[in-house]
């Protein structure tokens, strides 16, 4: 193999390390951004929607209290103002659906928001649930429990992706720095070796070479340098022990 | 010396190395999962690193017994860091003192992790940290056969008196054959066992991690609790007799696949390594029996796998040890001790040596009774000289000592007294678990950094024979 050759391989590999290293953390980075708005838009807006609903729920409970104690005026706007935000709040989970085992809360959402709904929306003011505590506990209450605790795990599980997300990001951050660090290393012995090899193969032979060139001119010696690569420098030290056993045989026939 | 001849043959088993994490990438980008860049890059740098010592050192034939010595040194450091890229590069658990001590217990066969949840970890990195067991294994063959033999005439006895004349020849001269004739026993000792656990019921990936993991006598497995996740007595029994097998001088298992089978039951060592794990698992029978193990079929179980799990310096586990009676703790740590045959992919002190101990044993009481007699011990009729007695008593001494040394480092760093002996013990053999806080049942994690790099030192030393790993950190070597 040639010396061009030789010296091109070292100087390529070195660029691929460097090349792959920098393509690689250049595609981490690229997804950790995506990954960062994934995390924004997949489980924030889920959670952010789930805090909605209960607050919208909470109303919908305070309502439902005052239109027990007869304030019918006061209860009535409360309450239709929640629904519409519950709904709402619903409908963003709906279209958020974006993690295993969402859609099934969003279902029981569904559900259990109907039978809540179902309850307060007949007559209460003046009619045998007025002033009714027991029923309030026994139905409406216990019906409004049922639809937080859909909703927490709702928020829960969102948050748990999160979560794992953060630190699947933490990971990407690491592997977009590590393959730099590893090419800068890399690099650094690589650069020991070929200049290791460099010297003993080129640079040792080229002074080798020379000092037996100046042992010939100055002794009249045979050229006796040994090259064991078959190289370009190879082909020099045959020619020049070519050239000195011509030298020699021409002083001696002169 | 010529380092650049070490490295051109370094650049072969970095290459060999490149293959397999290029295989592992390939499977980690089948399975989807994200170890495939960090897989990809590690075979590239050790390709790299590989092929550019070729390009510059021409190839040569001779090379002297240093040289030899150093190449397979270097290989297995330079593997060792190559191996530790993946883990690096992909993170998790992997910190850079994780990743070492990780990728050395890989290639030493140790099969001793830092993984607190190993099924978490990505397939395609599984993959690769059985495969280093497996390279490790086939490297151990490489030293065996080649360094071994020139490092005087203690080592070269040591693989010399079990063989037979034939195998004997081959292995002097270190003929391309005897090479061969170890590759086929450890690649078909492979393939053997990957079919038999596909038949148990093992799906192909854990069938093929853990014949890898078995045949190397390593012990890393892709569940957390190991064989005993699988719950199978046929998984068991396979893999107690793949570890037996693994434990035996591998020319003696080709002699015997080639129809001489009483050469193997004729050679002393096979007998007294077979006879002590059998006499260990009655013992470790009767002892765990009524507690924890109410059935005489459960204590069987549980006492032959541990037993030959340790005694073979493989270190798979179905049962937590740590829970058991003293008497079965102390056998344990002996079989740890002790391991398996020369000539095999074992650590460990070696049977060989513990049977050249009792030879030295019975020569000195012979010598006491009859002071003017002329003794010289034998084994399968080749006579040992007292060099070679002195010589394996000497490593004994040594090999214990550095136990010591290294149980006494790790408690000055708040290490309790059980588990840094025992994970000493472990990692010297190359066994894998200790008690303790390292015991079968849970992992290296809680070890501090500084004495993860301590274990790695001891994985290294009972690796490379002590002396080897010596010899080529003192500087008259490198002249």
């Amino acid at each position: 193999m040639g010396l061009r050759i030789k010296i091109l391989s070292g100087f390529l590999i070195l660029t691929m390390m460097l090349l792959i290293a920098g393509v690689w953390s250049i595609y981490e980075l690229r997804t950790i951004g995506s990954s960062a708005q994934a995390l924004l838009d997949d489980n924030y807006r889920s959670i952010d929607a789930g805090k909605m609903m209960l607050e919208a729920l909470e109303r919908e409970d305070s309502a439902v209290l005052l239109l027990l104690s007869g304030k019918w005026d006061q209860g009535r706007p409360i309450i239709q103002s929640a629904d519409i935000s519950f709904q709402q709040g619903l409908q963003i989970a709906r279209d958020n659906v974006t993690i295993p085992g969402e859609h099934d809360y969003i279902q029981a959402l569904d559900k259990q928001y109907a039978a809540y709904k179902k309850l307060w929306l007949k007559p209460i003011v003046g009619t045998k649930y007025e002033g009714n505590l027991r029923w309030y506990f026994e139905e409406i209450h216990k019906a409004f429990l049922e639809l937080k605790d859909t909703i927490q795990k709702l928020i829960t599980l969102n948050h748990q992706t999160m979560y794992k997300t953060a630190s699947e990001l933490k990971n990407r951050a690491h592997r977009s720095t590590m393959p730099g660090i590893v090419a800068i290393l890399s690099a650094l012995i690589f650069t020991l070796i070929f200049n290791y090899f460099i010297n003993f193969y080129m640079v040792s032979p080229i002074i080798r070479i020379t000092k037996g060139v100046h042992r010939v001119m100055e002794t009249g010696e045979a050229f006796d340098v040994a090259i064991e690569t078959k190289d370009e420098l190879f082909d020099l030290t045959d020619s020049i022990r070519k050239l000195a056993a011509r030298i020699r045989s021409g002083e001696k026939l002169s | 010396m010529r380092p650049q001849i070490v490295l051109r043959y370094v650049g072969f088993v970095l290459l060999f190395n490149a293959l397999f994490m290029f295989v592992s990438s390939m499977l980690s980008a089948f399975y989807s999962d994200t170890a495939f860049f960090p897989l990809l890059y590690g075979a590239m740098i050790s390709a790299l690193f590989g092929v550019f010592p070729m390009i510059f050192v021409p190839s040569t034939t001779t090379i002297s017994n240093k040289e030899g010595l150093f190449i397979v040194i270097v290989s297995w450091l330079l593997s060792c860091l190559a191996g530790l890229m993946p883990y690096v590069l992909w993170g998790g658990e992997f910190t850079l003192a994780n990743a070492w001590f990780e990728s050395v217990s890989g290639f030493t066969t140790t099969g001793s992790t830092i993984l607190t949840d190993v099924e978490a970890v990505p397939r395609g990195l599984l993959f690769w940290r059985a495969a280093t067991h497996w390279i490790g294994g086939s490297g151990i063959i490489i030293f065996v056969l080649s360094v071994l033999p020139s490092m005087g005439q203690a080592g070269m006895m040591l693989y010399r008196t079990e063989m037979s004349p034939v195998a004997m020849e081959n292995f002097k001269y270190r003929t391309r054959k005897a090479l061969q004739v170890l590759m086929v026993v450890y690649v078909g000792l492979t393939a053997l066992e990957t079919v038999s656990l596909l038949i148990c019921g093992m799906d192909l990936f854990d069938a093929v991690t853990h014949a890898f993991a078995t045949i190397a006598t390593g012990g890393f497995s892709t569940k957390n609790l190991s064989i005993a996740y699988y719950n199978s007595v046929a998984i068991e029994i396979v893999t107690m007799v793949f570890m037996v097998l693994s434990g035996i001088h591998f020319a003696l298992l080709f002699m015997a696949i080639s129809g001489a089978s009483a050469d193997l039951f004729r050679s002393s060592v096979v007998r007294y390594y077979l006879a002590a794990l059998l006499i260990g698992t009655l013992v470790t029978m009767l002892d765990i029996h009524g507690s924890p193990y109410e059935s005489w079929g459960d204590a069987l179980r549980y006492a032959s796998f541990q037993i030959l799990s340790l005694g073979t310096s493989t270190g798979f586990a179905t049962a937590d040890t740590s829970l058991w009676p003293p008497l079965a703790t102390l056998l344990l740590i002996f079989f740890t001790l002790q391991c398996a045959c020369a000539g095999s992919t074992s650590g460990g002190i070696k049977v060989d040596r513990i049977v050249f101990f009792w030879k030295a044993m019975g020569k000195r009481i012979k010598g006491v009774q009859h002071p003017r007699a002329v003794i010289t011990p034998k084994m399968d009729n080749v006579p040992i000289s007292d060099d070679v007695l002195e010589m394996n008593l000497l490593y004994i001494v040594l090999y214990l000592a550095v136990v010591f040394i290294s149980s006494v480092l790790l408690s000055s760093l708040g290490v309790d007294c059980l588990s840094a002996f025992t994970g000493s013990a472990a990692t010297m053999g190359n066994v894998g678990p200790g008690f303790g806080m390292v015991g079968s049942m849970s992992n290296f994690s809680s070890i501090p950094d500084a004495g993860k790099y301590v274990l790695t030192a001891d994985m290294l030393l009972g690796r490379l024979e002590i002396f080897g790993l010596i010899i080529f950190f003192m500087s008259k070597s490198w002249k």
